[in-house]
């Protein structure tokens, strides 16, 4: 009975100091989401303010993606739609083709990654300099993002340092202090800004009412992508846009402390138009599956998410295995919901990776019910043709045992025979209990025969 | 175009139930019975400097005081003499690198997080990232509590109707408040640019500023 | 009040002393308690790897057997759980008993509001708080939340004689079962469980105490493979100590 996520799942686990810092390093960051949430009294207000604005907005939001799309192009700016992460892609080439770009600086956007836009720009000669620093570091190394927020977290200081030390960013082999690391990252990443033809960002909030692409870094990495190039493509998601500025105070207070357990962000940036110096601005907005999404009764609620992390930092599963144990690029609470939404055939495995302990929805800034919609893809297995077998099988013996009081009675009261399995056997490796746990003892008698005695 | 139409039209039709907006009104948002002094002690926090300047001091010899060592100065504030590069006369924003001290004014701060409102008002903002290490001039009174005064403070401001015909009578926050319409671009920054992406280590200064000191004017 | 005493297959079958320590417990405290016959299980099992539908039977044979009571009662968290946040859905809203279902650790917190003194247990004992508990029935606050403090389940033990009671760091992270998860994804359910137990551990107490047999039963088997030495008990089999 075994998924990607398990089997990959319990390679992680080999590794039990590996396992244990990456569970420690996690929990640090849910402790510190704590801290946050304990000091401001007004946290669980927030929170269901933010939930409520969220349902608003998505229930409405074909009105304001139209007064977002409005208010964009009268600041200057050109607003482009995609359909799907093809058309995306294409039109992402298309702009940087138009004006002759070679290199693209970009700041951090799962966006980009869900649409696959880095490797369709290679292909078409075009190199993407990833230069939010996590981003940067597995750009360089060939890999995928393995968290949300932190995607290099799986990486120690040696295997950056000896990344750096491959790529020529370093210069003091062995030096591998994360200051000393970020000051050489720094420098190169410099060079990449002042040289790249264009800057590409992401963006956390889209404000109908203002037009404006909202951007939140800890290393003004968004900043500087827009600051030098002379151009400025920001992509977003349809669900990224929020009413005005009194609903993005309450999402900004959030964000950040929900994420990294730190007040806000350095920078939160706020972009209308290009510089004077700088071609017009260009602002995407994607759909790839959002629109279909909204029409799904049980999990349209998925869309409040606003990519904070903090599902993943708090879930004892994914701090057990890894971001690259699920086979969504989302990993955790959140991966595991959107990637049911984009491809429930391929996804399925990734259902069953949560012991529906609920401590994702509640630390959820956005009160979105991730445990609960989890139970609900369980349900829909069976029709999506991924229900295992040998589980299913298991629950029609339980459903028939249980559905009969005589076979039920019977039952009980031959389990404690199972004493006598000899240990060899129930170790033999074909019972998944047994290779955690010691089997636990069958009393002689089960409770309803006991009671029977005791009412006499 | 072809593509909005589409989205718009699927998605409308795609909506199963609504919810009203909420009431944003009786949010309880934290409040200091001293914004100042918690705007300073934010700012320490998050590996900022924060210095309160006493009236009559000379702001040029300060900066030269903090940063002895700097060479090339970037600003175009008028009070602003040691300036060796202007960011509004650049050729090319990358003509900025090499900045040891960006001087830049800030609008207002924000108590509850050390943020302080930068809208642009120079040709090449650049100027408040590219620089090693980054000066910020604040007016001590503008300190708001928190987020929601803040852009509360954002949206009275874009709706506020004043020209100014003559820009030295009006406060400089509210002045450059205009700035933002006017140039299309505005951050919040809160202390030097920083990065935990190496082994959850926290470096300052990542990709922006190394260092940022808030001079708290009088005025 | 008449109450209906609901014992989970998984107590009847493996931990009937629970049963037997929340019938006499409820007795002791004068409340007339009945156990209707015929109890098989609450569906939670099947639901949760994904036939809810398999409960539906269930939950009617539930209704039937439990109608008329005023409460029914149950040393199990999570079936309680199950049964009151989703038997009403599954029956279409065609299910009285339902609502009336309640965990004994509420139920004598909240409805029979103990204050006197209970049984005898002069042990250090580490609270475990299960999931179902903390975040659908609310037996504390969850430590995701800033809300004012509280511990049912505590308030409880500290009427036993005795009694010393602790929490373990990350008082609320879940114990690793989570039902077939244990089966389907076994190393890090195992990896979870040890990791609880060893939270346990380090507290110096001699027993772990929850209101759930099935984390109590996981993280019993983790414990025995790994020779630690710690015990554990339901809480209502400490309150019911001695008496």
């Amino acid at each position: 009975m075994s998924t990607q996520h398990s089997k990959a799942a319990k390679q992680f686990l080999k590794n039990q100091t590996y396992a244990h810092w990456h569970d420690a390093t996690f929990w640090a960051v849910r402790s510190k989401r704590d801290n946050m949430a304990y000091g401001l009294d007004e946290w669980e207000q927030l929170r269901e303010k933010a939930s409520a604005i969220k349902r608003h907005t998505i229930t409405h939001l074909d009105e304001y993606l139209d007064q977002f799309a409005t208010a964009a192009e009268k600041n200057g700016a050109e607003v482009h739609w995609a359909k799907d992460a093809q058309e995306f892609n294409e039109i992402v080439y298309g702009i940087l083709k138009s004006h002759n770009v070679k290199k693209m600086v970009k700041s951090k956007s799962m966006l980009t990654e869900e649409c696959e836009m880095n490797p369709y720009l290679e292909e078409r000669g075009i190199e993407v300099v990833e230069t939010d620093l996590g981003e940067r570091i597995i750009q360089l190394k060939g890999q995928k993002p393995s968290h949300i927020v932190m995607p290099a977290i799986h990486l120690n200081h040696d295997d950056v340092g000896e990344l750096f030390e491959e790529k020529g960013i370093s210069n003091e082999k062995g030096n591998h202090d994360p200051t000393y690391l970020t000051y050489r990252a720094r420098l190169s990443l410099r060079n990449e800004f002042l040289t790249a033809d264009a800057g590409m960002t992401g963006g956390n909030f889209g404000i109908a009412e203002t037009g404006d692409i909202v951007v939140c870094t800890n290393e003004g990495n968004a900043d500087m992508s827009t600051s030098c190039p002379k151009l400025h493509i920001a992509a977003i998601g349809l669900e990224k846009v929020i009413p005005n500025y009194d609903c993005l105070a309450v999402f900004q207070r959030m964000l950040c402390r929900a994420g990294t357990g730190q007040p806000t962000t350095t920078y939160t940036s706020h972009f209308r138009k290009a510089r004077p110096t700088a071609h017009h601005m260009h602002i995407i907005l994607v759909d790839n599956g959002r629109s279909d999404w909204i029409a799904n009764p049980e999990h349209w609620e998925s869309l409040k998410c606003i990519r904070c992390g903090s599902c993943m930092n708090t879930c004892p599963v994914y701090r057990r295995s890894g971001g690259y144990s699920y086979s969504y690029f989302i990993p955790g609470p959140i991966g595991i919901n959107l990637g049911m939404l984009r491809d429930p055939q391929k996804h399925s495995g990734n259902v069953s990776a949560c012991t529906l302990c609920l401590s994702c929805q509640t630390v959820c800034p956005v009160k979105l019910n991730l445990g609960d919609q989890i139970y609900q893809w369980r349900q829909q297995l069976d029709d999506f043709g991924t229900a295992n077998p040998q589980k299913k099988l298991m629950c029609r013996a339980m459903s028939m045992v249980y559905g009969s009081p005589g076979l039920y009675n019977l039952a009980t009261a031959l389990a404690h025979w199972a004493n006598y399995i000899p240990s060899p056997i129930m170790n033999c490796g074909l019972n998944p209990w047994a290779d955690g746990h010691k089997m636990m003892q069958f009393p002689k008698k089960p409770f309803h025969e006991i009671i029977k005695d005791i009412e006499r | 175009m072809a593509s909005k139409e589409d989205i718009l039209k699927k998605y409308r039709s795609n909506i199963r139930i609504q919810y009203d907006m909420p009431d944003l009104s009786d949010i309880q948002a934290v409040t200091y019975p001293n914004p100042l002094l918690q705007f300073m002690n934010m700012t320490k926090s998050v590996g900022g400097n924060a210095i309160e300047v006493e009236a009559g001091r000379d702001i040029n010899e300060l900066i030269r005081e903090l940063f002895p060592d700097a060479k090339e100065i970037a600003s175009n504030l008028p009070e602003i003499t040691i300036a060796t590069r202007n960011p509004d006369e650049v050729g090319r924003a990358r003509d900025l690198n090499g900045t040891d001290v960006g001087i830049i004014r800030g609008s207002f701060g924000v108590a509850e997080n050390a943020c302080v409102w930068i809208p642009q008002t120079m040709k090449e903002k650049a100027v408040c990232f590219i620089s090693e290490n980054l000066i910020i001039l604040l007016s001590k009174s503008q300190i708001v509590n928190n987020m929601h005064e803040a852009y509360a403070r954002l949206s009275a401001e874009a709706n506020s109707q004043e020209q100014f015909a003559t820009p030295h009578s009006v406060p400089l926050g509210q002045r450059i408040a205009k700035s933002f319409e006017k140039y299309g671009y505005g951050t919040f920054i809160s202390g030097p640019s920083k990065t935990a992406d190496i082994a959850q280590v926290l470096v300052m200064g990542a990709q922006a500023a190394r260092s940022a000191t808030v001079l708290l004017l009088p005025e | 009040m008449k109450i209906g005493l609901f014992i989970p297959c998984y107590v009847d079958a493996v931990y009937p002393e629970v049963g037997v320590a929340t019938y006499k417990l409820l007795r002791h405290l004068g409340l007339d308690v009945v156990y209707p016959e015929k109890q098989t299980c609450c569906g939670q099992p099947m639901a949760n790897a994904g036939f809810e539908k398999q409960a539906i039977p269930l939950a009617e044979s539930f209704d039937d057997k439990f109608s008329g009571f005023e409460y029914i009662v149950s040393p199990s968290v999570s079936c309680t759980a199950f049964i009151r946040l989703n038997y009403p859905r599954l029956l279409n809203h065609q299910c009285e008993s339902a609502k009336h279902c309640m965990d004994v650790v509420e139920f004598l917190h909240d409805v029979v509001k103990v204050d006197r003194r209970l049984g005898t247990f002069p042990y250090k004992v580490s609270l475990h708080n299960s999931c179902h508990g903390v975040r659908e029935l609310g037996l504390s606050s969850p430590s995701e939340q800033h809300v004012a403090k509280y511990n049912k389940i505590k308030d409880l033990l500290e009427l036993v004689d005795g009694i010393q009671v602790v929490e373990p760091e990350r008082p609320d992270e879940c114990c690793g079962f989570g039902g077939m998860f244990s089966v389907e994804e076994s190393a890090v359910s195992a990896q979870m469980g040890r990791d609880k137990v060893e939270r346990h551990i380090q507290t110096g107490a001699e027993y772990v105490t929850g209101p759930d047999c099935s984390c109590l039963m996981h993280m019993a088997g983790v414990a025995k493979k790994q020779g630690l030495n710690i015990q554990f008990k339901h809480v209502v089999e400490i309150l019911a100590a001695g008496l």
